[in-house]
């Protein structure tokens, strides 16, 4: 096994805990939780001491922290907080590169060396960064061989403030040996090794790479090189030739950041296309903004990854979103009336693809031709957006419900990536049932306005659903106006007592599926005595 | 066409396999960029799948529900659907009929005057456009999006059968629903329907084809109509083997 031909660059990892949370401006010692369509995404320790966990649904975290403040992801603020904090840290290192918001690396060899050994630069870093967060949050350092090994580092530290983990060099083999196998990505794969028994890093590590790569290919091959503690770069990793590029410069200059947003979308799209008419796929991104009295400002970006134009675009917008809240700061902080803000919009935006690695071949369409398909479609989403409104484009996601309305939520596209896979698009991301749901199958017609209708029974009577979900008699008819169908077959009532805790809101619905003499089939609700064709099969 | 022209002397060369002749067809035969159907649905079609470039249109009851399992398998797992100005469309069948909900794009119904332009738009980024006009198309705008479809060998889907639009389109799909099963007198649920479906076209598809199917079938999908002399055949079978 020839590992240690490749110099593992050894890497810092600055992990701000829970940034969700702290972003919000939230002490983390009051029970909050931070979700992503019902999903909890992040929790402060208070909440977390309550028996709340990441991945449960909102309803569930609220049953176990009744008092729970439930607050709604906002990645750009996230972002935009973050860049202090990145900030800070170039007072240490030129190559700070972000990974996330909360997640920042760096290579340790030079500021290491200059703050006389990892320890002491260790200790730098804390007192760089905890006077940005004011105490708001907590701040973690690892330093390891390889990034990988670095995040893990940072991650298993311990202390309420301050903590830190270096891990010698050479010793981040047998460092992550001990880690449980769904440390690595993705699930799919860590969940097949974990049934092959090799349920640690070190068992996984321990294996041929010949055979890893035989049986797991590329992305086997990826995890394999972590789990052994090398580099995490590909192997076939380059650096692009410079004139890659691209630049956008404001006339004149852009102080507000949606004027960015449609230059880093531009200038996003521009890069990815030059990229893969390259072959090529970005790991590792440069930020360039050059301000109107000649500030430059560099960042680095990286994600697992390639970065798809929409996320390229993602990232710019954070970034110099970062940079104009922090330079409206230092304008609000001064007394000195000259600084009026001027010479703090942008005036150049340059992205730089830092590292690349060919694109990992996301197969031509069989019809010669339509690969960048996602990016095809997000265009044309702008473009309705730009020409109907923001909100005329959505996606279907889905959401557990009892009627037929409301299993699938419509959320507008530019609140997702659609290169990307979400979850929620998945029928199996509705884990529990639903009682009272109208089985299968679902209606193909869901009607959005309900069509307003009269049930008869045999004798002419109106149908009625009681109090306590029975029917007065058996249906025989629907009138709507002047027309009238015969029922052949029909069941139920399903009664749905919907938000019955909350007088305001409460719905008491009972829903009836018939079968009319012109062999269509309907799904009926009864509300408040009167009927609706609420869907049609 | 292209079946006439592999009979025409100059392309005939020693019988190929018929499994051979399928695999090399599209390839060899640029104009007939197929998406696929179900292949239940195969004979409904000319050249046994929707054509790239073309307009199919869905009436009847439960066509919807036709449209739907057609897409599930004409978009397979990369194609994208957008649907324009049919906020009723049941996305939660389409999912059961597995239409993968994470290449979908719902717009909202433009305005008449912008109609054109997001029809247009959208048939250059998607595989299939499926739209159900509120008014009369024009005749302009009609042959504009079905020339837009063509160049960019996108699908144009009508879900209301074509009502508006001022021109044929190529594949039009009426169903006649034959019964339901699974609902009784009170008692059980709607489980399965027996559609029949009746294709008709012009050029390629002029001739008309009949095809029943349970729409859904039992499980929820697309499923044969089995007849209960056949079922018996069929388990005689299993238990020759």
């Amino acid at each position: 096994m020839a590992g240690g031909d490749r110099l593992v660059t050894r890497m810092a990892v600055v992990w701000c805990p829970d940034w969700p949370v702290v972003a919000w401006g939230i002490p983390l010692d009051e029970p909050v939780v931070v979700v992503v369509g019902n999903r909890v995404v992040a929790s402060s320790p208070a909440a977390r001491a309550e028996g709340v966990a990441l991945g449960q649904r909102r309803r569930d975290a609220q049953g176990r922290c009744p008092d729970v403040a439930v607050l709604e992801r906002d990645i750009d603020r996230e972002a935009r907080l973050f860049e202090p904090v990145a900030a800070a840290l170039e007072a240490i290192t030129p190559r700070v590169e972000i990974s996330g918001p909360g997640l920042v690396g760096f290579p340790t060899r030079g500021p290491s060396r200059f703050f006389g050994g990892d320890a002491e630069m260790v200790n730098r870093v804390l007192a760089d960064v905890a006077p940005v967060l004011a105490g708001r949050g907590d701040v973690r350092v690892g330093v390891a061989d390889g990034i990988f090994a670095a995040k893990l580092a940072a991650r298993s530290t311990k202390a309420r403030l301050g903590g830190a983990i270096v891990v010698p060099p050479g010793e981040s083999p047998s460092f992550l040996a001990g880690f449980p196998i769904n440390t690595l990505e993705p699930l799919a794969l860590t969940d097949v090794l974990g049934r092959l028994g090799l349920s640690t890093l070190g068992a996984f590590a321990s294996m041929s790479a010949a055979d890893v790569l035989g049986r797991f290919g590329r992305e086997g091959q990826l995890a394999h090189r972590l789990a052994r503690g090398e580099d995490d770069h590909p192997p076939d990793l380059r650096r692009p030739a410079p004139d890659l590029a691209v630049t956008w410069m404001f006339e004149p200059s852009a102080d507000r950041v949606d004027r960015c947003a449609f230059a880093a979308k531009a200038l996003a799209d521009e890069l990815h296309a030059m990229l893969s008419s390259n072959g090529l796929a970005c790991i590792r991104v440069a930020i360039e903004a050059e301000t109107d009295d000649g500030e430059e400002h560099t960042r680095l970006w990286r994600h697992e990854g390639a970065l798809s134009a929409a996320a390229l675009a993602e990232r710019a917008r954070w970034q110099l979103d970062g940079w104009l809240g922090m330079a409206a700061r230092r304008v609000e902080s001064t007394d000195d009336p000259e600084a009026d803000g001027s010479g703090r919009g942008i005036r150049r935006l340059t992205l730089i693809p830092d590292e690349v690695v060919p694109a990992s071949g996301r197969q031509l369409g069989f019809w010669g031709g339509r690969a960048e398909r996602a990016d095809d479609v997000t265009r044309v989403v702008g473009r309705l957006q730009g020409l109907m409104g923001a909100e005329a484009v959505s996606v279907p996601e889905w959401r557990g419900g009892r009627g037929p309305a409301d299993q699938i939520q419509l959320i507008p596209a530019a609140a997702v990536d659609l290169g990307e896979e979400r979850v929620a698009t998945g029928a199996a991301w509705i884990t529990e049932p639903w009682p009272g749901q109208i089985p299968a199958p679902a209606p193909s017609k869901v009607l959005v306005d309900p069509h307003e209708v009269v049930l008869h029974d045999e004798a002419g009577r109106p149908v009625m659903v009681s109090g306590r979900g029975e029917l007065s008699s058996a249906p025989h008819s629907v009138v709507s106006g002047k027309q009238r169908w015969l029922i052949t077959a029909w069941t139920g009532p399903w009664p749905a007592d919907e938000r019955w805790w909350d007088p305001l809101t409460q719905r008491r619905r009972a829903r009836l599926q018939v079968t009319l003499d012109d062999q269509s089939a309907h799904l009926l609700v009864i509300e408040q005595q009167a009927w609706f064709i609420e869907a049609t099969y | 066409m292209a079946e006439l022209a592999l009979e025409t002397p100059v392309l005939r060369r020693p019988a190929l396999s018929a499994e051979i002749r399928q695999r090399i067809q599209p390839v060899t035969l640029s104009g007939q960029k197929v998406l696929p159907v179900p292949e239940i649905l195969q004979p409904l079609f000319p050249w046994s799948g929707v054509q790239r470039g073309t307009s199919l249109g869905v009436s009847g009851h439960g066509s919807w529900a036709l449209a739907m399992a057609i897409l599930a398998d004409a978009l397979g797992a990369e194609g994208w659907l957008a649907v324009v100005g049919a906020p009723n469309l049941g996305l939660a069948a389409a999912a059961e009929f597995g239409v993968r909900l994470d290449r979908v794009l719902v717009v909202e119904t433009p305005s008449a005057a912008q109609w054109p332009t997001v029809v247009a738009s959208l048939l250059e980024a998607v595989d299939v456009v499926a739209i159900a006009p509120v008014g009369r198309v024009g005749p302009r705008d009609g042959r504009r999006l079905s020339a837009r479809a063509r160049e960019q060998e996108s699908v144009l889907l009508h879900l209301d059968g074509a009502r508006t639009w001022p021109t044929v389109v190529d594949v039009n799909l009426t169903t006649t629903v034959d019964g339901w099963e699974g609902l009784g007198d009170g008692h059980g649920h709607l489980r399965s329907r027996k559609v029949t479906v009746e294709s008709t076209g012009r050029r390629s598809a002029a001739r008309s084809a009949t095809v029943s199917v349970l729409l859904p079938g039992p499980d929820g999908r697309l499923a044969p109509v089995v007849s209960p002399a056949e079922h018996h055949h069929s388990t005689l079978e299993i238990v020759r083997i």
